[in-house]
């Protein structure tokens, strides 16, 4: 796994901490469940926003917020697939797989993305724009195909309207 | 208590008792990998399905707790379709490498096909492949093609030594056990995981490859690594020598204990045998003369440790025994010393680095039977015996197997003691820097050579049992003080370390009542023990 690329800070434990309010957020999720570590879900994500994606040192220091085992952590973290465990790029692009999608043209779809950006899916483009991802469903089979772009879905695609997108991605 | 009838049979069990636990009660084996009974339910294995009356579908048999009433059964067709699917599913991505695979002939996938699989292989696709040789920490080597992700060892580490090095990593048929990126697995029971891993996904790196388990044969036997005294088994390889290269002693296993040491043994208990078949080992009695030490025969060798014994008086003799020697070796020198009359006895030296302990297995004290030597009148500290040594009052000084120069007490002043002795008689398995300045050094057979018995820190007086024959001429110490007993004229006692058992506990009260048949294979306490008076 390559650590931080191009990420300042990240690979130095001693600067991938909690705020005090975030702490005083992990206390409070953390006293939603009947045991503490169902909250390792949420802070999990919550250090992904903060730091943009979970390093090992990161696993480390979420670890010792739960009292749990690095490896435990570890587990957790490649279970998901919406956990980051390399840098991604600037924008996420997920490009749905899925039956629906399958059947509307979606391999034809991921085959233009692949070719426009230079990557397979799994990839972040060289510039570091855009990680490209392969996913199951998104739960809008009646706009096949589709993809999600960052927190935003982008509906019956084609190539065209594709590159477009691509173009407004910084 | 509920009652509930398995396979027709009737029983009553405690309550909580899980339906494996259920079964054996009733003599009914449920085949299963994941569950261990000292160990978490996991649930993640699904061999261990049975058909519960009324229920509508097999139910796992380890997360199930027996009911009055209950009907179960473990052997129905149902049952039996399901075991052979699920032992499908365990081998899609196995790779079936047994003719190299270490757990070959121990192994439960092996096991359960045979017995509940024997289907004919239906995967057509690539199977999914996984780091293979990959060693974990210095004593356990990872196959992550073969492992079914039990979670045993997981939960071993997370649950007896709370170390939680180990996890499942990745998911579906990617999944993998691991550690964390960057570290091992070191802590102080790591050998244990090999033992509870059901397949060949965990082996031992350092008996692996030694030779193929059928050709191993076992004796029960206790470790001696310190005053726990954990049961183990003694695995030998007498049939193919050339295996491993005159390595006899291939491995040792833990071997149940509820009283002592559960399921575990010590990765330092485990791996401490090395000295058994090491090149340091004292083969035949020897004579050390001006600086030249020549073989000598056990006849000579006895009967100059006799006459010495005869010509001197009680106070020209010392003795540093050791509790590290069996009880029937101690109570055989009780009575050679009682005979001479010799006082100047100890036993504790001090080592050089203080032992370490834990909460779970390990003691400080790393001897055997310091608890044994001490019911004899022999624990005693072996220090007045070495400064009536350094003030020249010794003309003999007989040691058992300590190494003097490698303990806590000074080296000028156990060389100073060692010079100023007229005779020094070393009795040890191996050569050390003590048993090279002895006059007359007499070899003795290593623990799992010989039969004798050891007292715990708690009391509890346990049998081990010979393994291999004695190498060279070594002898038990038992029978080399048998020896110069007779030739002080005492009658010849004993032919086994057993007639010294049974004379011993006619002698000291602690042992009143003892024998080799009542200490059985799990041992007995002594009487007044601390653990007799307030049982665990």
């Amino acid at each position: 796994m390559s650590e931080g690329d191009g990420y300042p800070g990240l690979t130095d434990p001693a600067t991938t901490v909690f705020s005090e309010a975030q702490l005083a957020e992990v206390r409070r999720l953390q006293s939603l469940y009947p045991d503490p570590r169902g909250a390792l879900l949420p802070v999990l994500y919550m250090a992904q926003e903060t730091f943009g994606w979970i390093s090992l040192p990161l696993e480390e220091y979420v670890a010792t917020l739960f009292g749990l085992s690095p490896a435990h952590v570890h587990e957790v973290v490649t279970f998901y697939t919406l956990y980051f465990r390399e840098p991604p790029g600037r924008h996420v692009v997920s490009v749905c797989h899925n039956l629906s999608c399958h059947l509307a043209g979606a391999p034809g779809i991921i085959a233009h993305l692949r070719q426009r950006l230079g990557v397979d899916p799994g990839e972040t483009s060289e510039d570091g724009r855009v990680t490209l991802l392969s996913v199951e469903c998104l739960c809008a089979c009646e706009a096949a195909p589709m993809m999600q772009v960052d927190d935003r879905y982008e509906l019956n695609l084609t190539p065209t309207k594709v590159d477009r997108i691509l173009e407004g991605l910084a | 208590m509920p009652r509930l009838t398995v396979n027709g049979k009737q029983i009553e069990v405690p309550a909580g008792t899980n339906l494996i636990e259920a079964a054996r009660h009733a003599g009914v084996e449920v085949p299963h990998y994941c569950y261990h009974p000292s160990l978490s339910i996991a649930g993640q294995c699904r061999l261990c399905m049975v058909d519960i009356e009324k229920a509508p579908r097999p139910t796992i048999a380890c997360n199930t707790v027996a009911a009055d009433g209950m009907v179960v059964l473990t052997e129905t067709d149902r049952v039996r379709e399901t075991r052979k699917s699920i032992m499908e599913f365990h081998l899609i991505n196995h790779p079936l490498d047994c003719p190299v695979c270490d757990q070959a002939g121990e192994c439960w996938l092996q096991i359960y096909y045979m017995q509940h699989g024997l289907y004919d292989p239906r995967m057509t696709d690539e199977k999914v492949h996984k780091p293979k040789a990959v060693p974990l920490g210095p004593h356990v080597i990872l196959d992550a093609e073969r492992c079914i992700l039990c979670s045993r060892c997981v939960r071993f580490c997370d649950e007896i030594t709370g170390t939680g090095e180990l996890g499942i990593f990745e998911r579906g048929d990617h999944s993998e056990i691991g550690l964390f990126p960057g570290t091992e697995l070191d802590n102080k029971y790591s050998g244990n995981v090999v033992d509870i891993c059901p397949v060949g996904a965990l082996t031992d790196r350092d008996f692996r490859f030694q030779v193929r388990v059928w050709y191993l044969e076992t004796a029960k036997s206790v470790c001696a690594g310190c005053a726990r005294g954990c049961n183990i088994e003694v695995h030998v390889n007498r049939r193919r020598p050339h295996h491993a290269e005159g390595r006899r002693v291939a491995r040792l296993k833990p071997r149940v204990n509820a009283d002592v040491n559960q399921w575990w043994i010590c990765d330092a208990g485990r791996y401490g045998f090395g000295f058994v078949d090491d090149n340091d080992r004292l083969l035949a009695p020897t004579r050390r003369e001006g600086g030249t030490s020549s073989d000598a025969t056990w006849d000579e060798a006895i009967g100059a440790v006799a006459a010495a014994l005869r010509r001197l008086s009680p106070d020209e003799v010392g003795v540093i025994a050791s509790p590290r020697m069996a009880n029937e070796d101690l109570f055989a020198l009780r009575r050679l010393l009682d005979i001479c009359a010799v006082r100047r006895v100890g036993a504790q030296v001090p080592p050089r680095v203080p032992g370490d302990e834990d909460h779970i297995l390990i003691r400080a004290d790393k001897n055997p039977n310091s608890l044994g030597a001490e019911l004899m009148g022999l624990g005693g500290d072996a220090r007045p015996v070495l400064d009536a040594a350094r003030a020249r009052q010794l003309k003999c000084l007989w040691i058992f197997g300590h190494d003097l120069m490698a303990s806590r007490w000074p080296e000028a002043e156990v060389l100073e003691a060692l010079r100023a002795v007229e005779t020094i008689v070393f009795t040890g398995t191996n050569a050390n820097r003590t048993s090279e300045r002895a006059h007359w050094v007499l070899p003795a057979a290593a623990w799992v050579e010989r039969d004798g018995t050891y007292t715990n820190f708690e009391g509890r007086v346990q049998r081990f049992r010979q393994a291999v024959e004695p190498l060279g001429q070594a002898l038990a110490e038992w029978e080399m003080l048998d020896r110069v007993l007779a030739a002080l004229g005492e009658a010849p006692s004993a032919t086994r370390a057993e007639h010294w058992f049974r004379r011993l506990a006619t002698v000291v009260p602690a042992f009143a009542g003892l024998s080799y048949q009542a200490l059985g294979d799990t041992g007995r306490l002594v009487a007044g023990s601390v653990a007799a008076r307030a049982p665990r």
